[in-house]
């Protein structure tokens, strides 16, 4: 049944009656064909994706994905402490399919938001509204020696081969090695991962290479989110040793060394080094970036680019609000983002809708701990209402969020 | 969704402009659909919730609804996950989110409860039953909630809570009843009255 727009129908009424009274049917003039393109089939592109389609179906929607499949990088620091597998992390586009979505999975060349179209190969998809959610790129130029080191240097930070490599790596280290892991300057995705990375490592050590250690170098002042829970974590972990203020500048890897900004050199057995982090390539090009070209500043009701017309932004990509770089505000603002470009292509007011954020992080192979956030939009800005911490970690965290990741997947994909 | 109807033009336009009001009404149309979006993340499409431990909100009762938002916001029943999105819906319209999931249809748990653990419970929940009725379906008009056809997980939480008093009800006479009703019940007992009513229709 084709839907039809409110000011079409106001248009047509007066038409309309005329018809019935004759007892013709009614027909209207066809309306043209809405189109939204989803650049990135991630937390955030997915979700919105599959909104828009939920929010009107008469509107053509074409996912662009370069992965055939979809690996959730939260419950990916599992993985690398052995207590998950990366297929079970691993899920398929299907569910996309069945609400519609065109998925193509092909990597956009470049946005054009002049002409609104999306370069992608040789040819060109047009858009009527364009959702960025690239996620995130590495900026390797910020340590001196990683970018030619960079396939053997593992960040593991988008879950996918990687993971699994480092894991491997952590399990042919010898009993009594040296991990090194750095931790990004903000900001960066998943604020709390670090922690809950070096938290499941020092358990892996502790658990099956007693001998061993693990370094955290912190290019930051203080741990960055669950400040106090990690602190008390971290006092489980008499392998852990976590040194605030020392950003990695230089890797050296024949010597296995790195080299921090107060001049400190650490040897390692192996390296995890995160690097400083932008928007995706695409959006910088795009000129979707601010000031700091690293990030994406957006109207925080259609989440529409400040810089771009027509072009949205979600998930870790953008700047600005509040809000962590996480899976589940990135869902929160797919949804929010969705319901905005359904009713501006309906000539309708978008809603005002604030986002939501749910945060696990897992401190050992059963226990967990959280931080929820609530917002709310005052003036036209997203502000904080409450944030809860869990009292401390426990076995009910864990598994609750077992449950929130069934949900989510499902919110997302399914 | 027009219906030909040929009667007067008054009843025409009647029709069409209740069609207009339908006509792009997708199921996110409505204020209380959008407000309670962020909610789907954990509660599932139309507040049907796929997870073991989490509630199914389509079609509860709003006077319960109500009951259980404010409670979490005022911190009577501890959640670090409900405590901040409870203050989040009071903020988005507490009243449109509530009408919105009471009509959403319920679909039954994605956990299939044990059946023997279904018919132990069955023989333990005489007691129940005076408050939430023979079926588990409450009373909406007293904010008694309907435990028929919840998560078995997410009502085996809810009562060991209730037993260890960590849960407060409004009426005191009603928290006593109901711990001494929970004493003597083991957690076997408890999965097992959580297993009869996740069962129930």
């Amino acid at each position: 049944m084709k839907t039809l727009t409110r000011r079409e129908f106001l248009k047509a009424s007066g038409m309309g009656v005329a018809l019935l009274g004759t007892g013709g049917a009614i027909s209207f003039a066809a309306e043209a064909k809405r189109r939204v393109v989803v650049i990135g089939g991630g937390w955030g592109g997915a979700t919105a994706a599959k909104y828009i389609r939920l929010g009107d179906a008469a509107i053509e929607v074409t996912l662009l994905e370069p992965n055939k499949e979809f690996i959730s990088c939260p419950f990916s620091n599992l993985v690398l402490s052995g207590v998950e597998s990366l297929q079970n992390l691993t899920m398929n586009y299907n569910g996309l399919r069945k609400h519609g979505v065109k998925i193509r999975h092909e990597a956009a060349g470049a946005i054009e938001p002049d002409k609104r179209r999306v370069r992608v190969g040789k040819d060109y998809l047009e858009y009527d509204r364009l959702v960025v959610s690239p996620g995130i790129d590495f900026q390797w130029d910020q340590v001196e020696g990683l970018a030619e080191a960079k396939d053997s240097v593992l960040h593991a930070w988008k879950a996918g081969p990687q993971t699994v490599q480092l894991a491997k790596q952590l399990q042919s280290m010898k009993d009594g090695g040296v991990v090194v892991m750095t931790v990004p300057p903000v900001a960066y995705r998943c604020p709390p991962g670090p922690y809950e990375r070096a938290s499941l490592i020092a358990w892996y050590l502790q658990t099956k290479k007693p001998k061993s250690k693990l370094v955290v170098l912190d290019a930051n002042k203080d741990i960055v989110s669950k400040t106090g829970l990690f602190k008390a974590v971290f006092k489980d972990y008499s392998n852990l040793d976590y040194r605030p203020s020392q950003k990695v500048e230089k890797i050296d890897v024949r010597a296995k060394e790195v080299t921090t900004e107060t001049g400190d050199k650490v040897k390692y057995d192996v390296i995890n080094l995160i690097p400083p982090q932008r928007a995706a390539a695409i959006a910088v090009e795009a000129d979707l970036v601010g000031g700091d070209k690293r990030w994406c500043e957006v109207d925080h009701v259609t989440y529409e680019s400040v810089k771009q017309k027509n072009v949205h932004v979600v998930g870790d990509a953008t700047i600005g609000l509040p809000v962590p770089k996480s899976g589940n505000v990135a869902n929160a603002m797919g949804k929010i983002c969705a319901t905005a470009i359904v009713h501006l292509l309906n000539g309708k007011q978008p809603p005002i809708l604030p986002p939501g954020n749910t945060c696990y992080s897992w401190v050992n192979d059963k226990e967990a701990i959280a931080v929820v956030n609530s917002y709310k939009v005052e003036n036209g800005k997203v502000v904080q209402i409450e944030q809860k911490l869990t009292p401390g970690k426990s076995v009910i965290t864990a598994q609750n969020s077992l449950v929130w990741r069934t949900s989510i997947w499902n919110d997302v994909l399914g | 969704m027009l219906t030909p109807l040929l009667v007067t033009p008054a009843l025409i336009l009647a029709t069409l402009a209740f069609a207009s009001l339908n006509a792009a009404a997708g199921p996110l149309d409505s204020p209380g659909a959008q407000k309670s979006m962020v909610c789907s993340a954990c509660h599932g499409f139309a507040g049907n919730s796929p997870g073991n431990t989490i509630p199914i909100l389509a079609g509860m009762p709003p006077s319960y609804f109500k009951k259980a938002i404010k409670d979490y916001a005022e911190g009577k029943r501890p959640s670090p996950e409900m405590e901040p999105y409870s203050k989040y819906v009071l903020q988005v319209g507490i009243d449109e989110v509530a009408e919105y999931f009471a009509v959403q249809p319920r679909q039954p748990p994605r956990t299939k409860p044990d059946p023997n653990a279904v018919k132990r419970g069955a023989a333990l929940a005489g007691q129940c039953a005076a408050c939430h009725g023979p079926k588990g379906e409450g009373d909406a008009f007293r904010a008694v909630p309907a435990i028929q056809g919840q998560p078995a997980g997410y009502l085996q939480i809810q009562l060991t809570i209730l037993k260890e008093n960590k849960r407060k009800l409004d009426d005191t006479a009603v928290d006593e009843a109901k711990k001494a009703m929970l004493k003597p019940l083991s957690e076997a007992d408890l999965a097992a009255l959580a297993a009869y009513y996740s069962a129930l229709r």
